[in-house]
């Protein structure tokens, strides 16, 4: 019983991190109404810049997984305005493939300039330690990930919910016609909004790197599982994506315990049984 | 003599020229282990394969306004279906004929589950479920050999037991053989899109409501272009497994989903001869940039942000847009009509 | 008439006797070599260690003259770990750069593509770093393709002289693996689980997980085979993969717990440097224990530190052992075209087969009946040695080849 809360937990923590991309994909998607495919590859930029501040400049860690959010929030910038923006009223195809397009610079962007091979940063020492939970010693690094998750989650509600910034965000996420026509300024919210998200898939790249490699590639793991997040959770539905994140994680973490071999096959076959019951996702529609 | 564009070029149609353009092609395909060396044979017959598959991709696309992402399941379907097969028969036609059909049942179970949704959710499901057959075959170790995937697969001779046998172990054979399925492939296709079938999946992607309004149900047309595009991933994948001997899971990994897909938005979406151009291209330009430098994906990124940008109708709107109005107008006082 | 054709019969004559015959050596004047190896992602250290080995083999082979004369010069392509990728830059080597003679790849699943395209090719491949016995015991024993030649240690050395080294601890009962979910990883663990209970009845495998490439987090699986707490852990998944997981199980206080961990590709370069701190700081207790295909510090040879120190002035980094069996493999062809004298395959693959050589890494003996280099290499605990700027094996443990290579006829593994 312990062995099973206990791989629970670590489930937890796998799932913080495709909450954390998942939400800003599905930030994106319900305002602009675009699908980010380079979204797995902020997620690596923001490892890459972590990792630059924080494993090779010595920057304290905070501030690196500051300065990391700020510059893939610029990249992002560029994105938006200068390529994503001229292609809003075409076809949904070509938002796809101008994003894949961006996924191919972007990954060799970073071989280009950190070499193809892998970077390890070391640990800040403050979370190098273990808490006994369940009879077992569980990382204090995997706690520090589920409570930023679940910090992210409540803020999110807050903003969306509570604030003013939040209420013109929703509005223009459900009608951008109405929205701008009450005075809103939609560009410049757009390209906020999308730099948001970007922040957001960054801050789980830069809160991985301590733990994972930091290597070209990585986001195109992360996106696939990402894609399956939102559709079991709902596209476009931000409780969606937060309970979606967790049944993969946990799913993932069970697999490996109890079904060794169909680890990979397991959240796939989760999807198809989603898709099979409820077309729309769980909270979608 | 009156032609589909009024243009004249030496007294000849337009439809006559492109036409005898199309045979001038045809002939040199047929020469190219004459003229040319072994190792452009072996890419002369990636980017046959590669064609087809692009057409299988674009008739969903192009056609049907459905952007799959998971082609590669397809392909690795008919691949794998192919490899196994000629494994226990060495003859090329089940082998082939198997794989393709695998690929085309895949194709009706997973269409019957993305079909019912829009266009975005589409493309997401097509690309989870290219890895879902990924993992697959990937775990699946028994049946696919893992990462070590078909091995020692024979290049079976072409026969029919009683009626001929035809030996494939050299390449140029096979090259011929993948030739002539490909033309064959390419101009069946040709068939059904210029077909009301065609017109009908094209209507579906200009005004879905228009459509069904008239009747018509959208859902299955838009399932059996489904099928058809798992059927030509599936030729194409199955024409694989005897060139290279050897079936691997990459094959169904989405990066290879985007090779038909970045060939297509190279050459062309809404012409038919597109993803032929571009799947040609697409082979150059990468052949060409590995020999300048490792980092041909940037390169490739970036020709694909000026397509979409700047030229959303690939290289064949070049012809269409830019190429003939400049003839038509050089060659105005030729013509006599 | 008659006349003529005397005299254009003496200039004949004259003509074939004053040309000089011609070399039994008619080499071309450059010998192209072609590599491929993976460059880039957590495992492209290996391909740049292959790079950087062949190029100094190169180098002072060109310097000191050249084989027989002729100058070499190579070509690297990047396989991504891709067998698709890997075949079609071994066609393009040969057919299309002109390539004499190939080395290299990496995974198992490429090098099971690229060995059977060799025939067609008519190339020999000198393979520097796939694992898998299936290349040697199944592609050259039982199908007879002589054009592939391993000379780095296959999975024997992975599995087979752990559970050789591991006997011996008989307060070791329980096992478990975290392997790579691919054939490298399931062959290692069968074979040492195999091996284990020959020598071993007693010793029970507790527990397993399997970890596809591309895992960032081992954390599931780690924490999955504590949960039936093992005695000690066999573990495959290399370079970076290697480094992070041994890092998460550092946080998950697996060390703590076990006696014993056996990283089976440890000992290579860039898992050492990527694990220094935690050496240094001794957190993994002693019990880390590892091997390589070549270590640095082994045989303390003076060819070896020859080797070491031209690397070290080359490169300014440790050789890794794909750099080594690289290394080897360029002055391996050296001698094999010096002997056969030309670049025929079927000259080439006659002067391999059964060839001695003497590289950093030790003696290599190349068997005939499987075209694999034998040689040893030992196994030692991974410690911090303040001889080295990184950690290094230490207490080592030296099994002669011989004695756990598996031999013919090659009974199945699983």
């Amino acid at each position: 019983m312990e062995t099973l809360a206990f791989q629970g937990l670590v489930g937890l923590s796998l799932a913080m991190y495709l909450w954390l991309i998942a939400a800003g994909l599905t930030i994106v998607f319900g305002v602009l109404g675009i699908l980010n495919f380079a979204h797995g590859s902020l997620y690596m930029l923001g490892a890459y810049f972590a990792f630059t501040c924080y494993g090779l400049w010595g920057i304290n860690f905070w501030l690196s997984i500051l300065l990391s959010l700020i510059g893939v929030a610029l990249v992002s910038l560029v994105m938006e305005r200068f390529f994503l923006r001229f292609i809003y009223h075409l076809d949904v195809a070509y938002q796809l493939l101008l994003t894949f397009g961006f996924i191919l610079i972007f990954d060799d962007a970073v071989k280009i300039t950190w070499g193809g091979v892998f970077m390890i940063p070391p640990m800040p020492d403050f979370f190098s330690g273990a808490i006994p939970i369940f009879g077992r010693s569980f990382p204090v690094y995997n706690l520090f990930i589920i409570g930023a998750g679940i910090g992210v989650a409540i803020g999110l509600w807050l903003i969306l919910e509570r604030t003013w910034w939040g209420r013109i965000i929703r509005a223009s996420a459900s009608d951008r016609e109405m929205a701008g026509a009450i005075g809103v300024n939609i560009p410049i919210l757009f390209t906020a909004v999308f730099m948001f998200g970007a922040a957001l898939a960054a801050f789980g790249g830069a809160l991985s790197t301590p733990v994972r490699v930091v290597a070209p590639g990585i986001g195109a793991t992360v996106i696939i599982q990402a894609f399956v997040v939102t559709v079991i959770g709902g596209l476009g539905n931000l409780k969606g994506a937060f309970v979606g994140a967790i049944i993969v994680g946990v799913l993932t973490a069970y697999g490996i315990l109890l079904f060794p071999i169909f680890e990979l096959f397991i959240i796939f076959v989760v999807m198809a049984i989603v898709l099979l019951l409820k077309p729309e996702g769980l909270f979608g529609g | 003599m009156m032609t589909r564009k009024g243009v004249s070029i030496f007294g000849y149609g337009y439809k006559k020229v492109s036409n005898l353009l199309l045979l001038l092609l045809i002939v040199v395909l047929f020469f190219v282990p004459q003229l040319a060396g072994k190792y452009p044979m072996y890419m002369a017959m990636h980017i046959l394969i590669l064609s087809v598959f692009a057409l299988g991709f674009n008739l969903l696309l192009g056609y049907t306004g459905l952007l799959s992402f998971g082609q590669a399941g397809f392909y690795a379907c008919g691949a794998y279906g192919c490899g196994k097969v000629l494994i226990l028969i060495p003859s090329l036609l089940p082998g082939i004929i198997s794989g393709v059909l695998f690929a085309g049942v895949t194709a009706v179970i997973l269409g019957f589950l993305c079909i019912r949704h829009t266009r975005i959710y589409f493309a997401m499901l097509t690309l989870c479920f290219g890895m879902m057959i990924y993992s697959l075959a990937w775990k699946w170790h028994t049946m696919t050999g893992g990462d070590d995937g078909l091995v020692g697969i024979p290049r079976a001779p072409l026969e029919i037991p009683g009626i001929f046998s035809i030996d494939m172990s050299s390449l140029q054979n096979y090259y011929y053989f993948v030739l002539i399925v490909c033309l064959l492939a390419i101009g069946l296709l040709y068939r059904i899109v210029k077909s009301p079938f065609g017109l009908i999946l094209q209507g579906i992607r200009d005004s879905e409501s228009r459509v069904s309004f008239s009747g018509v149900s959208v859902k299955n047309y838009r399932l059996i272009a489904f099928t058809i595009g798992g059927l030509y991933a599936g030729l194409a994948g199955a024409l694989l497994p005897p060139l290279e001997n050897t079936v691997t899971p990459p094959l169904a990994h989405w990066t290879h989903s985007a090779e038909p897909v970045l060939a297509t938005l190279l050459g062309g979406i809404h012409t038919f001869s597109g993803p032929v151009v571009g799947a040609f291209l697409f082979y150059v330009i990468k052949d060409v940039i590995v020999r300048f430098t490792e980092y041909w994906l940037i390169c490739l990124g970036v020709i694909v942000l000026a397509l979409v940008m700047g030229l959303p109708g690939g290289v064949v709107s070049i012809f269409e847009q830019k190429l003939i109005p400049w003839v038509r107008l050089r060659f105005a006082g030729r013509s006599l009509h | 008439m008659k006349k003529m054709t005397g005299v254009l019969g003496i200039v004949l004559l004259l003509a074939f006797i004053l040309t000089p015959p011609v070399s039994a050596a008619d080499l071309p004047k450059v010998i192209k070599i072609g590599g491929q190896g993976v460059t880039s992602g957590a495992h492209a250290d290996y391909g740049r260690q292959m790079i950087m080995g062949a190029t100094l083999a190169i180098d002072e082979i060109n310097a000191a003259g050249g084989i027989l004369g002729s100058q070499l010069e190579m070509k690297f392509m990047d396989s991504e770990l891709k067998p698709a990728v890997a075949v079609k830059n071994a066609r393009y080597l040969v057919q299309e750069w002109g390539a004499h003679l190939l080395f290299g790849v990496d995974s198992s699943g490429v090098c099971m593509a690229v060995g059977p395209v060799l025939p067609e090719l008519d190339r020999v491949q000198i393979f520097t770093h796939a694992a898998t016995e299936k290349l040697t015991e199944d592609l050259v024993y039982k199908q007879g393709i002589k054009n592939i030649f391993r000379i780095s240690v296959p999975v024997y050395q992975d599995s087979i002289v752990a559970a050789m080294i591991f006997k011996d601890f008989p307060e070791i009962k329980r096992w478990a693996g975290i392997n790579c979910d691919y054939g490298y990883g399931r062959t290692s663990w069968a074979l040492f689980k195999a091996t284990m209970k020959k020598y071993r009845p007693d010793v029970e495998f507790v527990a397993e997980a399997w970890a596809p490439f591309w895992t960032g987090d081992f954390s599931p699986h780690l924490s999955a085979v504590m949960a039936k707490e093992p005695d000690a852990i066999f573990s495959t998944p290399w370079a970076g993969e290697a480094v992070m997981l041994l890092r998460q199980a550092l946080l998950l206080g697996v060390f703590d717990k076990i006696q014993l961990w056996w990283q089976a590709m440890g000992g290579s370069v860039d898992a050492l440097e990527g694990l220094s701190r935690e050496v240094a700081k001794n957190q993994f207790q002693g019990k880390l224990w590892a091997t390589a295909r070549y270590i640095h510090n082994w045989p303390d040879t003076p060819e070896n530190r020859a080797f070491i120190e031209r690397y070290l002035k080359r490169w300014a980094r440790y050789p890794n052992y794909s750099a080594e069996t690289s290394y080897s493999a360029i002055y391996a062809f050296k001698a094999a075209i010096e002997k056969a004298g030309s670049l025929e395959t079927a000259g080439l693959i006659k002067a391999l087969e059964g060839m001695k050589i003497s590289c950093p890494g030790g003696e290599r003996y190349f068997r005939p009946e499987d075209h694999q280099a034998v040689y040893t290499v030992p196994a030692g605990k991974v410690m911090h040695d303040p001889a080295y700027p990184l950690p290094i094996l230490g207490e080592l443990r030296v099994i002669p080849a011989e004695d756990y290579y598996r031999k013919p006829p090659f009974p199945p593994v699983e």
